[in-house]
């Protein structure tokens, strides 16, 4: 069945219906092939005419345009990230030079407060050692005098005791002159006390 | 499928292992007017010419029409395939000057690409560059230019130093001249054509009688006209055709290459000439 279709088809072209175009002989086995045939030359012109207009007029311009914008914008791009890098660069040398000041700085206000760390302990120092040397001095002077008071102290209560011994021992055995004598006597010696 | 029926229209399974046409020129000629335009018949070979060039231009214009300075996949492929042209080809084998060449020599090599593509193209399965008229029409207007360029360049001299050549022995000067004569001015655009011309032919012939011998052999088969081991026969020729498809794809691409590559050599021993 299938075959019959074949057949028709190649029945159908032989007996010129649609109609091919060159009437050249069968015979002529593959050596045909080796001649143009014109409208398929003519087709051939007339194509590569236009590709070939094509690449030279559009494609090669365009090739060109965008490979010089890109080599451009690589160029560009290239300079940017070195200007980016020397900035980089410098701001890091900034922040070195930064960082090593606050260093020193930071080891001159340790040092600072340790001097003056030292200073204020040695002022507290003196000044306590002072005072103690005050306290020291006044507490001398108040245990002088308060032997001073209590000597007198004693010295008065002494003649007092005394007077009253005596008058108690004396009492009425002796005469009013030598009960004189005696109490002259003893105020002499009292005042050679005093 | 037409192309398939017509070669193998008397089609023998049980005679022939494969299916071929008693004229081989029915493999490659479509004459048929399909449409007529003020007169120029519009066959299916013309039609696909026309469709190559428009293909090739189609490929570069949206290769290149956004000129991304970051490109894409597609726009680098084409930029790539046209710097390999100008820097291998053009400016490579002819050197600095050859840049003026460059237009043609990338006309010359899209223009053959897509021609040659067709062969393995589904639905197209005809190379136009297997019909003489493409080859040879390439190979001369490679010829003009370079003879052009020869004389232009070298003036006269370009002729009689092909003629009589200088450095050669003066008793061998009529030999190699004349060998040298037919070489550069018969021979050159002959071979060029053929070599491109016959490399597409062949494979064409390969292509179709393998792939119509596995379509009738298969579907004669599923309809009982043959017994089931000649329809396995099908099968073979199928895989054979698939292997030898594998190897087209790399003769389209060297027969496009090695058509422009030997343009870009004949232009540069006119223009650069040494020997």
């Amino acid at each position: 069945m299938l075959m019959h279709v074949f057949a028709q088809i190649v029945l159908a072209t032989e007996e010129g219906v649609p109609v091919p175009i060159s009437e050249e002989a069968d015979s002529g086995g593959g050596i045909d092939l080796l001649l143009p045939a014109a409208e398929e030359l003519i087709a051939g012109i007339i194509a590569f005419s236009i590709v070939f207009f094509f690449v030279w007029k559009w494609a090669i311009p365009a090739l060109n345009a965008t490979l010089a914008a890109r080599q451009q914008a690589i160029a560009a791009e290239l300079e940017s990230a070195e200007k980016a890098k020397l900035e980089a660069e410098s701001l890091l040398t900034d922040y070195r030079t930064q960082v090593a000041g606050a260093k020193e700085e930071a080891a001159q206000i340790v040092s600072d407060a340790r001097d003056a760390g030292e200073s204020v302990k040695a002022d507290i120092v003196t000044r306590a050692e002072t005072e103690a040397e005050q306290v020291k001095v006044r507490a001398q002077e108040e245990i002088d005098s308060e032997r001073v008071r209590v000597a007198s102290d004693l010295k008065r209560q002494v003649a007092d005791l005394s007077i009253d011994v005596a008058q108690k021992v004396v009492g009425s055995s002796i005469d009013a002159n030598s009960q004189r004598e005696l109490v002259d006597r003893y105020i002499d010696e009292l005042g050679g006390v005093r | 499928m037409d192309e398939l029926i017509l070669a193998t229209a008397e089609c023998d399974l049980n005679e022939n292992a494969v299916c071929a046409p008693e004229n081989v020129k029915d493999l490659f000629e479509f004459r048929v007017e399909v449409i007529n335009i003020l007169g120029f018949p519009i066959t299916r070979t013309v039609f696909l010419i026309f469709l190559a060039g428009a293909l090739a231009i189609a490929l570069l214009y949206f290769g290149l029409r956004k000129r991304a300075t970051q490109p894409g996949k597609y726009q680098l492929s084409i930029e790539g395939l046209m710097t390999f042209v100008k820097d291998e080809i053009a400016v490579g084998i002819i050197g600095p000057t050859g840049i003026k060449y460059y237009p043609y020599l990338m006309a010359l090599f899209i223009f053959i690409l897509i021609g040659n593509v067709f062969e393995i193209t589904p639905f197209v399965n005809f190379p136009i560059t297997s019909r003489m008229a493409i080859p040879l029409f390439l190979s001369l207007l490679t010829w003009v230019i370079f003879v052009f360029a020869g004389f232009k360049r070298n003036g006269l001299s370009y002729l009689t130093d092909i003629i009589w050549p200088p450095g050669v022995p003066v008793f061998l000067k009529p030999l190699v001249g004349l060998i040298e004569f037919f070489s550069t001015f018969l021979v050159r655009p002959f071979s060029l054509a053929v070599r491109l011309f016959a490399n597409l032919v062949a494979g064409h012939v390969m292509l179709t009688l393998l792939l119509s011998t596995a379509f009738i052999s298969i579907t004669a088969m599923l309809s009982g006209e043959i017994g089931i081991v000649k329809g396995l026969f099908g099968f073979a020729w199928w895989a054979l055709a698939l292997a030898i498809f594998m190897f087209e794809v790399i003769v389209i691409l060297l027969q496009a290459y090695i058509f422009t590559l030997l343009s870009a050599v004949y232009i540069d021993t006119s223009v650069n000439v040494e020997h």
